[in-house]
């Protein structure tokens, strides 16, 4: 009887753990294409047929550094070496310019982080030899960037080995690593550069204007970066910054650019003279305010390069727009009984609203926004 | 080592040496193996992903008895400086190169015997001790070695060393593929012990597969080139990399398998019997010459 519990209780625990690591029961109905985790039509349990390790597409999990473990313990069976104690938060700080999270976990499914034994078998002697066993995953990982980092690829920079393991190491790591923070990177808001190009000798970039107005991410652009990228490589205890250039082919240099910038030619960067920042209303005379400077340009002019000049009314970009479905209140002015049942034109006149509100057609002297026809309300 | 012995080959050679004076060859082998089977067993060694930590050479010497000294004292990266070969002391070795494409990264390469298709040193060996298995792996009998070093100048890769400081029994010595541990279903020990594995044992087709989506994957990673897949009719240990591979020290040999240029020598010039066709018939020529002008001396005494 006692036999028969303990076969209950294995196979509980192990179906247990593997819906655990399954991306969820339902997977099959969210919106994610079949063929990006699996090579066959119907996958089943026994044979899943991953396809071999997509890197990029499929990291679904984002998380802030500041929401990840500060440490983690990982702990395989090893006859030389005891559990290595690895600084997860600080690790993420540094690689929001190196892939970010999907640095490592590159083959998430929705929800949950998948474990890497998942796909990578702890045994070197194994039917699928086209993913990596689940000791030179880890060990890839932390070599490719640390080998560049320290030129150090001994076992003792990251392992303890067995006869010094103690119980304390835990605890002392926690202490250790407890508020440890990268110090943030300082983002640059202009960029001068100075190129042999003879018809236009400076390309003036606007960071900020790049990642504001075009919603981009760190890794959009900076996508593999390591430490190297900012630290100098052969003193990397050194606080400072290295301020040595990179040599780079004229390919490079270009690469980013053209991600965006493949049909416009070179004079729309390379010019003669440092450009002053894309201002809206001094380009345009058309000031972006609250709502409209949140969006990216082309949200109001299109796709279609160059932009075009729009005008004024409204309704040219607000085409649903109805009277009588408005809601004053949403311009963060809800007007008061009387004026609600005014027509737009009674206070803005011609349908201008790019000018001031007019009183005049009711009231004398009266002069907006000294005084309003409503009161204001937060939008 | 391999079945093979001083006393097998002394069989084979009575047995040919019947056959010959026409008596019944009752102990005649069998067919040859097949020893470019499906299935062969390769090594792809990518050398983006190895990180020069030599853990495979002290691996190959003890799987080897060779003397390995402490695994830790192969953290000293001052070796990668000077370029070694393998030897009789090492039967693998770690060579670094400066940085290949869009990194600044060292490559990393480890050297041993290619274990070729069409091996050279099996072509070489006088006595037969040389012999490729079915599961890739070339490898030799040192019962059967006479020790005469053909195997050495005839290997594309000089790979093949020899025991020169041993005044007794000196052996030949290269990387075996670990035969002593595949045939017990292990992995080689320098494969097993890869932290990175930077090196994939397994089906050479499946290597050459999984090599090809590598560089596919990542083709700013890799040059667009399998080492070995074609070089000397295939070896069954191959190669990837991120510079170019004659910059990393490995010959350019072409894609005809290196005993085809002396084995077709070899065998033209003994073909059909000419070399003792033309022997006997110069020799006859002689014969005939010193008879006539015998004759014409006796006549002229006459």
């Amino acid at each position: 009887m006692k036999k028969i519990f303990a076969v209950i209780f294995v196979l509980f625990f192990t179906v247990g753990t593997y819906a655990q690591q399954s991306p969820g029961k339902d997977h099959a109905k969210l919106h994610i294409n079949c063929v990006s985790c699996h090579t066959c039509g119907l996958p089943t349990k026994d044979e899943p047929c991953w396809v071999a390790c997509p890197r990029e597409k499929m990291i679904t999990v984002y998380l802030k550094a500041e929401q990840t473990d500060e440490l983690v313990i990982i702990d395989q069976a090893n006859e030389r070496f005891g559990p290595v104690y690895f600084s997860h938060r600080i690790h993420a700080q540094m690689s929001v310019m190196l892939g970010g999270c999907g640095n490592c976990h590159h083959h998430n499914t929705l929800e949950q982080i998948l474990k890497c034994s998942k796909c990578h078998e702890p045994s070197r002697q194994r039917e699928n030899i086209a993913i990596l066993d689940l000791k030179g995953a880890y060990h890839r990982q932390c070599m490719e960037c640390h080998r560049e980092w320290s030129h150090e690829t001994g076992c003792k920079s990251c392992h303890i080995p067995i006869s010094e393991v103690k119980g304390s190491h835990k605890e002392e790591s926690k202490k250790q690593l407890a508020g440890k923070v990268h110090p943030p990177v300082t983002e640059p808001t202009k960029i001068v550069y100075e190129t042999n190009y003879e018809k236009g000798k400076f390309v003036t970039y606007y960071h900020d204007d790049h990642v504001k107005n075009f919603k981009l991410n760190c890794i959009d652009c900076h996508a593999q970066e390591s430490c190297t990228k900012c630290h100098d490589v052969n003193n990397p205890s050194s606080d400072k910054l290295k301020l040595v250039k990179e040599k780079k082919s004229l390919e490079d240099h270009h690469k980013k650019c053209f991600s965006c910038h493949a049909k416009d030619d070179c004079a729309k960067c390379h010019l003669d003279k440092q450009v002053e920042q894309f201002n809206h209303e001094k380009r345009t005379g058309w000031a972006l305010k609250k709502h409209h400077i949140n969006l990216s340009c082309i949200n109001c002019h299109g796709s279609k390069r160059p932009y075009q000049k729009l005008n004024n009314q409204c309704v040219s970009c607000h085409k649903n727009w109805k009277k009588e479905t408005f809601k004053h209140y949403v311009t963060g002015l809800r007007l008061t009984e009387p004026h609600s049942e005014l027509g737009c034109e009674d206070c803005h006149a011609g349908n201008d609203y790019s000018v001031k509100p007019g009183c005049n057609g009711c009231h004398e002297n009266f002069v907006y926004p000294k005084q309003k026809p409503g009161i204001l309300v937060g939008k | 080592m391999s079945g093979k012995s001083r006393r097998d080959f002394l069989k084979k050679s009575v047995a040919i040496g019947s056959v010959a004076t026409g008596l019944s060859a009752s102990t005649a082998k069998a067919g040859p193996k097949n020893i470019l089977s499906e299935d062969r067993m390769g090594v792809l060694v990518d050398t983006t992903a190895c990180v020069g930590c030599r853990n495979c050479e002290w691996a190959c010497k003890d799987a080897h008895n060779l003397p390995a000294g402490n695994l830790d004292s192969y953290e000293d990266r001052k070796i990668l400086e000077t370029k070694r070969r393998p030897d009789q002391t090492a039967l693998t070795v770690v060579n670094e190169y400066p940085h290949g494409k869009n990194s600044n990264l060292p490559v990393d390469v480890k050297v041993q015997c290619m274990h070729c298709d069409h091996p050279a040193c099996v072509s070489a060996c006088i006595v037969g001790a040389f012999s490729k298995q079915e599961n890739g792996s070339v490898i030799w009998d040192t019962d059967m070695c006479i020790g005469c070093r053909y195997c050495m100048a005839a290997c594309p890769f000089q790979i093949p060393a020899f025991e020169y400081d041993k005044a007794i029994n000196p052996l030949i010595m290269k990387c075996d593929f670990c035969f002593n541990r595949t045939k017990d279903g292990k992995l080689p020990a320098c494969v097993n012990i890869c932290p990175v594995e930077a090196l994939t044992c397994g089906p050479r087709h499946e290597l050459i597969k999984i090599a090809r989506n590598r560089i596919k994957r990542n083709p700013n990673r890799y040059v667009n080139h399998i080492l070995g897949e074609y070089e000397v009719g295939g070896t069954s240990w191959m190669y990837l990399a991120s510079k170019e591979f004659k910059e990393l020290d490995f010959p350019d040999l072409g894609k005809n398998p290196a005993p085809g240029v002396s084995e077709s020598i070899q065998h033209g010039i003994f073909a059909y019997f000419v070399p003792p066709v033309s022997l006997y018939a110069l020799l006859g020529g002689i014969m005939w010459i010193t008879k006539r002008r015998k004759e014409l001396e006796e006549e002229e005494k006459i």
